[in-house]
């Protein structure tokens, strides 16, 4: 459809179909959804002496319905605003306002890269109900609607003849894009080293074998193939055994990597946009509006830190991250040095990236440590409760002491993450051990204070000072300061709230 | 309204103070029957425990009863005169601040041009006693700003004032 240009009025104003190529996927994808259902229908039929295939004839009704989606959805965008109506029976209109769309996702799985298209997201806030989704446009024309979302071109201005005089952007021309856009990264494939470091491939293995052993309770004949796998890999030595576990669960960390970052691409257009790309088998496109972008999110896992690798996040409204499919994405996991140099790109701000933070005090270091001891007291009393009721022996208590060792360095680590730093622009935060995030937030992202003091904060004199904001999780927290320095915090980032109020 | 610029607070020693003013003293009254229901609901338990129990021995029953009996009675005399000494609240043309909790305490602060939404709203409980409680949404999800058991008079004041003040201001608070 978009090779046929058309007048902008008629395009820009009248109502518009998702692409005809979707006809093609919309009655698959519904017979797809349908399919369980078809299958048991199939199966309880075959049983029976009935020769008529009556279930036959719900094949085209599933087609006809998925035929009917095409035809009832239908989207324009007129009066500052976009439009999308779908249904037969059951018309639904979905309206948002232009001035308020904060993200507009393309995302492409592998049936819709064969045919061009992409499936378009709007969000007009953080909320799954704040969502318009277009499934399908043309790539090319799915670009062009975000580009008229995102940059606000106005269709009835680009209407208007051109004036006299010197010679104007046209706004429905959008300018090539990678012809004007800067490009700030590119996936570097030895990154894909770093992937084994991630927790991806240790929640990869444990989702597979949870498949399995759900699995093996329900197939008794496969299962005597996994019972007797399971002996053989118990008839290895155990170290044979470990290296296999981390080959196995590298391998998986490097098939995510691969399928979620290939082809990773992050640009900045002319407006100051920041324009995703990036996945192996399903595309996803991301363009986060430079007015939306409140800072960013400098992850520093336990197994990346070691790996002196490190990973960029958007803090933006309207993104969802992790329930969003992690549309927040700036940098897959990377080596740091390449992260760190983004991260300032992005924030334009050195010092909030790279400059030192103030410690939170002793007061902060007792408390880490108090609360990593939760670790080794429960284990301490299992143990115990074994040794005196089960007749275990009294060795056993011994693996207490690593344990507690572990605890103690937990809690030193997690210390040594907290830390805190205000700049011209930024306020950033760290904290964390195994999931440790150096968080530059923009002051003006900041809607509000909080100042918790739990019941045992209280006794020790110290304070969690809470920013909120609208972008990213929300709050970011800076935990333990002494209250002093939560209030010197509050003035120096918002000196007129702590003026009226002390 | 005082404002400071520059760097003048930016010294040790500043402290933000409570507050200026307390919720009705009726707020009281309204927590302890509060509490008081929901301390019933543990009551019938109790009882549903004492009649469904067959065994002859009933002396876990005195137990656990007299246990959660005294919690319950220290919550209920504690709990909301603990919490009036702790709630309090004050608005300002450009900001809103406010004090709550007991064992665990907050205080939250949002510059009125951030502010969203003022809601005002009243339970059946705060109906019973002439309250209502008013809460202040901003762009975050993490900390709307709640004032509980406010006379009513003073919660449409404050809520009329919230408002006036928001709508004054431009943009879209985020």
């Amino acid at each position: 459809m978009s090779a046929t240009p058309e007048a902008p009025s008629s395009e820009e104003l009248a109502w518009r179909r998702l692409d005809r190529r979707m006809l093609l996927v919309h009655p698959l994808q519904t017979l797809f959804r349908a399919l369980p259902a078809l299958l048991a229908i199939l199966f309880v039929s075959i049983g029976s002496d009935d020769s008529d295939r009556w279930e036959l004839l719900l094949l085209p009704v599933v087609v006809v319905f998925g035929l009917l989606q095409w035809v009832t959805t239908r989207y324009r965008i007129s009066n500052g605003q976009i439009e999308l109506q779908r249904g037969l029976f059951n018309k639904q209109t979905t309206t948002a306002r232009l001035d308020r769309v904060r993200t507009v996702d393309l995302t492409s799985q592998v049936h819709h890269r064969v045919l061009g298209l992409a499936k378009v997201e709007i969000s007009t806030g953080s909320a799954a109900k704040d969502r318009l989704v277009l499934d399908s446009l043309d790539v090319e024309r799915a670009r062009r609607l975000r580009a008229e979302l995102l940059h606000r071109v106005d269709p009835a201005i680009a209407a208007m003849p051109a004036p006299t005089g010197p010679a104007r952007e046209v706004p429905t021309a959008i300018p090539d894009a990678a012809a004007v856009d800067e490009e700030l990264l590119r996936l570097d494939p030895s990154w894909i080293r770093l992937a084994p470091f991630t927790m991806t491939g240790i929640a990869s293995a444990a989702a597979i074998f949870g498949f399995l052993s759900q699995g093996v309770g329900r197939f008794s004949e496969e299962g005597d193939v996994f019972e007797s796998g399971a002996r053989w890999v118990r008839g290895l030595d155990w170290w044979i055994d470990v290296i296999g576990l981390l080959v196995v669960v590298s391998l998986l960390a490097i098939g995510a990597y691969l399928l979620s970052f290939w082809g990773f691409r992050l640009n900045r257009n002319q407006a100051g946009s920041l324009h995703t790309r990036r996945g192996l088998l399903t595309s996803r496109e991301v363009s986060i509006d430079q007015s939306r972008l409140r800072g960013v999110s400098l992850g520093e896992p336990l197994g990346l830190r070691w790996a002196r690798g490190g990973r960029l996040k958007a803090v933006s409204t309207g993104l969802e991250g992790e329930r969003g499919g992690g549309s927040d994405w700036l940098a897959p996991p990377a080596p740091v040095a390449i992260v760190t140099a983004l991260a300032v790109e992005v924030a334009g701000d050195r010092e909030a990236v790279e400059g030192n933070l103030t410690q939170h005090g002793p007061a902060a270091r007792r408390r880490r440590l108090s609360r990593a001891m939760w670790l080794p007291i429960p284990v301490l009393a299992a143990l115990s409760a074994g040794v005196a009721l089960l007749g275990w022996s009294g060795w056993v208590l011994v693996l207490v002491i690593p344990v507690a060792a572990l605890a103690v360095w937990l809690g030193i680590d997690r210390y040594r993450g907290l830390g805190h730093r205000v700049t011209e622009r930024h306020l950033v935060s760290r904290n964390g051990s195994l999931d440790r995030a150096r968080v530059v937030l923009d002051r003006d992202g900041i809607v509000g204070w909080k100042v918790e003091r739990s019941f045992f904060q209280r006794r020790v004199g110290v304070a969690t000072l809470v920013a909120t904001t609208g972008a990213g999780q929300q709050h970011y927290d800076l935990v333990d300061l002494t209250p002093a320095r939560t209030y010197e915090l509050i003035g120096e980032i918002s000196p007129e709230l702590l003026a009226q109020f002390s | 309204m005082a404002v400071a610029v520059g760097r003048v607070w930016h010294r040790w020693g500043v402290e933000l103070r409570e507050p200026a003013n307390l919720v009705s003293p009726r707020a009281i009254p309204m927590w302890t029957v509060g509490a008081l229901l929901g301390s019933l609901v543990l009551a019938t338990a109790q009882v549903g425990w004492w009649l469904l129990d067959d065994s002859p021995f009933r002396q876990w029953h005195y137990v656990v009863g007299a246990v959660w009996f005294v919690l319950q009675a220290a919550y209920v005399v504690v709990m909301p005169r603990w919490r009036y000494r702790v709630h309090r609240w004050e608005a300002t043309p450009s900001a809103i601040y406010t004090q709550t909790g007991w064992l665990s305490q907050e205080r939250r602060i949002a510059p009125v041009s951030r502010v969203q939404t003022v809601d005002m709203a009243r339970g059946p409980l705060a109906q019973l006693f002439g309250l209502a409680s008013v809460t202040v949404t901003t762009a975050s999800a993490a900390g709307p700003l709640e004032i509980e058991g406010l006379d009513l008079q003073d919660a449409r004041a404050l809520v009329e004032a919230l408002t006036r003040a928001a709508i004054a201001q431009d943009g879209d608070a985020t």
